[in-house]
């Protein structure tokens, strides 16, 4: 049985048990090269992901299991949860062959419950291209007491991404959140 | 107000916006964007691929594409005309030596069909460099006036210090919106 983003948007509403496709889907080599998480308003930057240009994989730590590559854990401070505006930079990397209808879809969770969902549709990518795709958006208002809750769950924040070239799953990462 | 115009709102997703931007390379489309958002623009590199930027502008979501406009990208840019609301043509207002290359491939992306629809807006950038053509001269060069078949406006910018970006911004949104939002106000 396939999955395809529509079964994604509407039967996946929990963190899935397992990945739900081989790290060798991604046979367009499609490469993430850097993630960039920023308070919009004052442009402070709370998250950046190493670079991992120019490194070759004898360089990076050795992984017992395969699965460590596509889980990240993020720490963020809990003044996060109360930014007006967040900007996201994905960069990004095509292989040799052009994609076509390249889309993400990623849910997250509180608490095992699905709370929100982002599709976005890229489309079309050169090959060989490196590209950004940066989201500005504004922060849902969260209470007192809604903040206390993310900050008593640590990584009780979850998320899965999954990454389609058409109907084809290519990619899927998972990641935890905790606020401190 | 067609039947057309009911369907084409009811079909997208509540007040988005598909902006393209084009032009040749190192005419300051990545910078402009960056200074729209209030971003930092010292470490702007080429584009080899797309910049998309979503942002709220205005009471609308944007999604701005900014794709790279070096000669072996610019094949690729017919895959980006599809569902575009607004046109952002990018000119660099001082490289008089290749302002007869932008004025082709302007008006080469302006015979395409999926683009007929779209709004166009000109900017003129670079306007701080004292090399730089004023407005008229470059409408005269770029044969501006040979656009008849669309909401067409021309902005003179300085993506550097900022001045004529906003409000080129704001009349592409104001015109995009007054052509599929009519019914909002």
């Amino acid at each position: 049985m396939s999955v395809t983003p529509q079964k994604v948007l509407q039967t996946i509403k929990s963190p899935t048990p397992r990945y739900l496709c081989p790290l060798d889907a991604n046979k367009y080599g499609v490469e993430f090269l850097k993630f960039v998480v920023a308070d919009n308003d004052s442009k402070t930057v709370v998250y950046e992901s190493p670079s991992l240009e120019g490194l070759s994989l004898a360089d990076l730590p050795p992984v017992e299991n395969e699965d460590q590559l596509r889980s990240v854990k993020y720490t963020f401070p809990r003044n996060f949860l109360k930014f007006n505006t967040v900007r996201t930079a994905l960069e990004f990397k095509i292989g040799p062959q052009p994609l076509n209808d390249f889309r993400m879809i990623e849910l997250h969770y509180f608490k095992n419950k699905l709370v929100r969902t982002y599709d976005f549709s890229f489309g079309f990518c050169i090959p060989n291209s490196v590209n950004t795709w940066e989201a500005i958006y504004d922060l849902p208002e969260y209470k007192d007491d809604q903040i206390l809750e993310y900050v008593k769950n640590p990584y009780g924040h979850k998320s899965d991404s999954f990454y389609f070239v058409g109907q084809e799953l290519i990619m899927h990462n998972k990641a935890e959140y905790q606020y401190v | 107000m067609g039947l057309l115009t009911i369907i084409k709102k009811v079909k997208r997703k509540e007040r988005e916006m598909r902006i393209l931007m084009v032009g040749l390379d190192n005419a300051g489309k990545t910078t402009i964007v960056k200074r729209l958002n209030g971003e930092d623009i010292t470490t702007v590199s080429p584009t080899l691929g797309f910049n998309i930027k979503t942002l709220n502008f205005r009471g609308y979501k944007l999604n701005i594409w900014d794709v790279g406009g070096q000669k072996t990208l610019r094949p690729y840019w017919r895959n980006y005309f599809e569902k575009t609301d607004g046109l952002i043509w990018v000119v660099d207002s001082a490289d008089l030596a290749r302002l007869e290359d932008c004025k082709q491939e302007l008006h080469a992306i302006l015979q395409e069909e999926r683009l007929f629809g779209a709004t166009l807006l000109v900017l003129a950038n670079k306007q701080d460099l004292p090399s730089a053509l004023k407005l008229d001269e470059l409408g005269q060069v770029l044969q501006l006036s040979s656009i008849t078949k669309r909401h067409c406006h021309i902005e003179s910018c300085s993506a550097v210090n900022g001045e004529g970006v906003l409000k080129g911004f704001e009349w592409l949104v104001k015109d995009i919106s007054s052509r599929i939002y009519m019914f909002d106000h």
